[in-house]
């Protein structure tokens, strides 16, 4: 009982992170943008043919309109946080509506497009924690731009100080232990360069520790960097990145982020706080300042993510999708299917009905029982030196991943088609034998369609196996990085493609982290298909199961 | 391709018209004799069928596998023929220049020295081993020989180069001289190349694809491709189709009322289906010979110290990059494979044998029958998880964990991709395994054991553990073996969550590499198909083989003799 429950555990376990891990990626947040097509630009020959439209500058005039969104940002480092909200990449979908219908030259048309993957995740609130307090006590502005300073009659930044003091005590307090552990491992190690070793890290902790000494000191100025949690300050509709505190609460200076309206003073502000320090997240602060500016005009808003679906693998997370890697299954599928299933199921006839009993059927035995336990990835190395070293068959080809995979499955359905026509009872072959029936008549008109729904049963499963493997198509260069989806065709079969598989194991081995919740999804998807499949198999099973 | 795409079709009709004139033939014989057929008019129709369509779509079948290398032979021919002339201009030029023969010769002296240091290198290891200073030294010796050799082949092949271009240089560009220049550059080209070349010109032929290139050499190429190709493939095509009518007409003279239809038709029936199934003997044949023929290539590229590869221990197959380089055998040492497959091995079954088979003998002798129904599906869909999905949960979700808790118990060397993580997920892939094999085996041991047991006073779990366990012990066993060899098998979840470093160790915290995870990461990326490197995985890939084939054949030689002891 409890072994049973182990075990079902586990599948709860790794189904429920997987569908935790995945629930992220089905939506993800899109930018609108109103985007002039610029006659100059988009047209630069200005003759409207296709190929001056293809040599527009389409990503030059997103830029524009998110430009004019912060005419503020000028400088070239806001500029280049700034157009990071995006990827580059989605000028080419302008590009393509505007070559379908050219008369959008020179309007004005609304752009969506997926934002960056790590402004997606910041404000999914995966990799960023923050939190926005009211503040209390009335503060003025010296300017509305530039390095400000915002200074108030009484201590307003007070409940900020302490946070920060209080969070840089508890550091200081963690590192502190650890190098009183260090120094106390280091006494009773055996070796002396064990202790050498112990020792200095146990003084490289303490020298951190000495770092927050000054900000737990109360007389001195308090400075944020990039190690602390960024202190934002929204107040008259604009933001302000504070960089220091007096130590009294009633002064701090800042570099202003967003433009504030007016520099009255005023009692309604709020303290906005980004607890993950800067050098610990890929976002900077200015670019969720812009983020969640988009976010309050309505430009930024959350959608079910249909890249995820119709496109093919990007390098861009928030650009990648499954398509391609889809249709490579489909083609593969297609080859397996077709050579598997005709062969394996003529095979058992072959061996089940007709066969005599001598030392070759004996020996074909064996070999097809020894050939079902042979480890994938050997068939991997059979295709790697026969099909494309020998026969010079193109490398990552569907074509060449189903002639694989036919092979791996082929025992498969060999082994549950002899058994499907092993239950077919004697009395029926004998019935039709004695009516005067060839024996070829007898198999063909009278066992294998009772013998059907069980050999479909296990072709649908050696399938089920055979879509789920990656390791012999690793071997066989089906590991490429395919940006354009295969054809569905017969060129398809030649064409450089990837499986769903191996399109998880590939985004699994990505290092950006918004990839890993699409490798989840990814897996979804597999796992859905496999379903299908296998409940199909099941559906037929009950149905035409028949028990003589 | 268009072309015989339409040929196919109307072969395809043609052998549909076969079986409606044979059938109907017979049906008219029958008629006109007023006796009976011997078969039935279908398998008349079938016959003239098979006689139309096989033929012809074994033409087809015989073109679409060698029509392309048989035009590229013709046409690569031709050119060699048309560059004669320019050919021994060439030769005779290369072997007047001094500065030619003069690198030529430095590079056969250079050749017997290295390999005199071969020579003198057997005899260190012999008496030193692979791993002693004296064979680092020797190897450093031979790395500044054959830098002086890569010298002498960049004069030589660089003054070869300026030869042959003042040669072509003197020729015209139009007509005839263009294919004998096409056949000179042809012939100076390296081997990978001449692909390439072959790929360009056909790519401007026949537009199959983009030409990476536009000369004058390649569209003379191509100009000799398009009417070989072109006679070649409507030879094939009409021949096909010649062939098709030919044999309608022949087999339909054959059909009389007393005519054996039946009977030739069904013996090419069994003749296919019996060629089927020899596809799975042709299978293992291929898998043993292609292993086999790499591998001894890998045992020539390091001076046949098998010894070495199978019981050294040192994995560092970058270091090996030249063929011939002294002592390279010793950075093929598998033994840390091994170790690392082992240790995985071990841990998964540690997981996966405990409580696969208490699961099987829960569900054989305890479970009623509804918890049956909903247990052995979910031990399916277990079974049916692709193996990439595990090692995803085994490097995100399982291994993290076991690091965090080996660093909150103290252990400060722990990391992610660990021997653990990958053992203990590849124990949870084979509980289904396991479970399922034991669970037909407990089931096959007979009812009236458990009978006699009970009738002796026995308790359940007496019964269980005194009777039924040791009677299934064999089955099981051989179960636990097949398990076994599915672990030293798998692969994707060691690359993910096993790590690459070769690591010989008895830590499970730490990362190991095994047999597989290395096949993977020699055979993908980059690759040049004859380094030493390469061709070491298919000995991995021989290695492994063996060992599942000797694992299999124990266990089933065991499950089989278990069952014929009951039936």
């Amino acid at each position: 009982m409890g072994a049973i429950a182990l075990a079902i555990a586990f599948l709860g376990v790794l189904l429920g992170t997987i569908v935790l891990q995945a629930s992220g990626a089905f939506t993800n947040y899109v930018l609108t943008l109103p985007v002039t097509l610029e006659r100059e630009i988009a047209d630069p020959r200005g003759d409207m043919s296709e190929a001056s439209l293809r040599r527009g500058s389409y990503n030059q005039l997103i830029q524009r309109s998110l430009q004019s969104e912060f005419p503020a940002a000028s400088s070239r480092a806001d500029l280049r946080e700034l157009f990071g909200l995006y990827s580059g990449l989605n000028a080419a979908s302008v590009m393509h509506r505007v070559i379908a219908d050219p008369s959008l030259v020179g309007s004005t048309i609304d752009v969506t497009m997926p934002a960056n993957h790590e402004i997606d995740l910041y404000l999914k609130g995966v990799t960023v924690e923050e939190s926005i307090t009211a503040g209390s006590g009335t503060i003025q502005a010296g300017a509305i731009s530039g390095d400000i300073t915002l200074s108030s009659d009484s201590p307003a930044f007070a409940n900020a100080i302490a946070r920060i003091r209080q969070q840089a005590s508890s550091e200081r307090d963690a590192l502190l232990g650890r190098a009183a552990r260090l120094e106390a491992d280091a006494a009773g190690a055996a070796s002396r360069d064990a202790r050498e070793a112990g020792l200095a890290a146990a003084r490289r902790a303490r020298e951190e520790a000495a770092r927050f000494d000054t900000v737990i000191d109360p007389e001195t100025r308090i400075t944020l960097g990039p190690r602390t949690a960024s202190l934002l300050i929204r107040l008259n509709g604009g933001v302000v990145a504070v960089s220091a505190l007096t130590p009294d609460g009633r002064e701090a200076e800042g570099r202003v982020l967003l433009p504030l309206e007016s520099a009255e003073a005023s009692a309604s502000w709020s303290e906005w706080v980004i607890e993950t320090p800067a050098a610990a997240r890929r976002i900077t602060d200015q670019q969720a300042v812009y983020a969640r500016a988009l976010e309050e005009r309505g430009m930024v808003e959350r959608r079910f993510n249909t890249n995820l679906f119709l496109n093919a693998d990007s390098r861009e997370p928030e650009l990648a999708g499954v398509m391609g890697a889809f249709i490579g299954s489909v083609l593969t599928m297609l080859v397996t299917m077709l050579l598997a299933v005709p062969i394996g199921v003529g095979t058992a006839i072959y061996l089940e009905e007709f066969a005599p009993k001598n030392r070759l059927t004996g020996f074909i035995e064996v070999n097809i029982n020894n050939l079902a336990a042979v480890p994938s990835i050997v068939f991997g190395l059979l295709g790697l030196a026969v099909f494309i070293n020998t026969f010079g068959m193109p490398r990552s080809a569907p074509l060449v991943g189903g002639f694989v995979l036919a092979l791996m499955t082929l025992p498969t359905v060999i082994i549950s088609s002899r058994a499907a026509l092993r239950a077919v009872p004697p009395s029926i072959r004998e019935a039709a034998l004695g009516i005067g029936a060839s024996r070829t008549q007898a198999v063909f008109q009278h066992v294998l369609p009772l013998a059907m729904p069980g050999i479909l049963t296990g072709s649908i499963i050696g399938l089920a196996q055979a879509l789920g493997e990656t390791a012999p198509l690793l071997m066989i260069g089906m590991v490429a990085f395919v940006a354009d989806a295969p054809s569905l065709g017969l060129s398809g079969l030649t064409q450089p493609s990837t499986v769903m598989p191996v399109q998880v194991f590939l985004w699994s081995g990505a290092s950006e982290r918004a990839f890993e919740m699409r490798t989840a999804a990814a897996i979804l998807v597999l796992l859905t298909l496999m379903i299908i499949f296998n409940a199909a198999a099941i559906i037929l099973r009950r149905r035409f199961e028949r028990r003589w | 391709m268009q072309l015989s795409l339409i040929t196919a079709l109307a072969l395809l009709v043609l052998t549909a018209v076969g079986f409606l004139a044979g059938r109907s033939r017979a049906l008219a014989l029958a008629e006109k004799d007023g006796s009976r057929l011997h078969s039935l008019p279908g398998y008349h129709g079938y016959y003239v069928a098979l006689w139309a369509g096989l033929p012809g779509f074994a033409v087809l079948a015989a073109y679409a596998l060698a029509g392309t290398m048989i035009v590229n032979t013709i046409v690569l021919d031709r050119m060699e023929r048309a560059a004669e002339p320019l050919q021994a201009r060439y030769e005779l030029a290369l072997a007047n220049d001094d500065i030619w023969s003069e690198a030529e010769r430095e590079i056969a002296r250079l050749d017997d020295e290295m390999a005199a240091l071969r020579g003198e290198a057997e005899q260190v290891i012999a008496a030193e081993g692979v791993q002693s200073d004296a064979v680092e030294a020797l190897r450093a010796r031979q790395d500044e020989l054959q830098f002086a050799q890569d010298d002498a082949r960049f004069t030589r092949d660089a003054r070869a180069n300026t030869i042959a271009g003042d040669i072509i240089q003197a020729v015209p560009e139009a007509g005839d001289h263009a294919l004998a220049r096409a056949g000179f550059e042809f012939a100076r080209l390296p081997v990978q190349e001449r692909e390439v070349f072959l790929a360009d010109a056909r790519a401007l032929a026949f537009g199959d694809g983009l030409a990476s290139r536009d000369t004058p050499e390649l569209r003379a190429t191509a100009g000799a491709l398009q009417p070989v190709h072109s006679a070649i493939a409507w030879g094939a095509c009409l021949g096909a189709l010649g062939l098709a009518l030919a044999g309608l007409a022949f087999a339909r003279t054959h059909l009389a009322v007393r005519f054996r239809a039946r009977n030739r038709v069904e013996w090419v029936i069994s003749a296919t289906l019996a060629l089927a199934s020899l596809i799975a003997i042709l299978t293992t044949l291929g898998i043993v010979f292609s292993l086999l023929f790499e591998s001894l290539r890998f045992f020539a590229a390091i001076d046949w110290r098998v010894a070495d590869f199978l019981f050294g221990t040192q994995w560092s197959p970058q270091t090996a990059i030249r063929p011939g380089q002294i002592g390279q055998s010793g950075s093929f040492g598998a033994v840390p494979l091994f170790a690392g497959t082992a240790l995985i091995t071990l841990i998964a079954m540690m997981v996966a044998a405990p409580v696969g088979l208490f699961a099987a003998i829960y569900l054989s002798e305890y479970a009623d029958s509804r918890v049956r129904a909903w247990a052995k599906p979910a031990l399916e869909i277990l079974a049916g998880v692709p193996t990439v999905v595990y090692g995803f949960f085994a490097l995100l979700t399982v291994g993290p964990l076991l690091r965090d808790f080996a660093l909150f118990l103290g252990y400060e060397d722990a990391v992610t991709q660990s021997a653990l993580s990958a053992g203990l997920v590849m124990g949870v892939m084979i509980i289904p395994f396991v479970s399922s094999l034991s669970d037909d085996v407990i089931n096959a041991v007979p009812q009236s054991l458990r009978d006699g047991a009970y009738a002796m006073g026995a308790t359940k779990s007496e019964t269980i553990r005194h009777v039924v366990f040791p009677a299934a012990l064999p089955g099981i066993v051989g179960a636990l073996l097949l398990a076994v060899s599915r672990a030293v098998g798998e692969t994707m979840i060691v690359v993910m969550a096993a790590g690459q470093a070769a690591n010989l160790t008895a830590n499970p915290l730490e990362s190991v590499t095994t047999i597989t995870v290395q096949i993977v990461t020699l055979l993908t990326g980059d690759q040049e198909f004859n380094s030493p490197k390469t061709l070491s995985a298919f000995a991995l890939g021989l290695v492994l083989f063996v060992l599942t084939l000797i694992l299999n054949i124990i266990a089933l030689r065991v499950v089989q003799s278990y069952r014929e002891k009951y039936d």
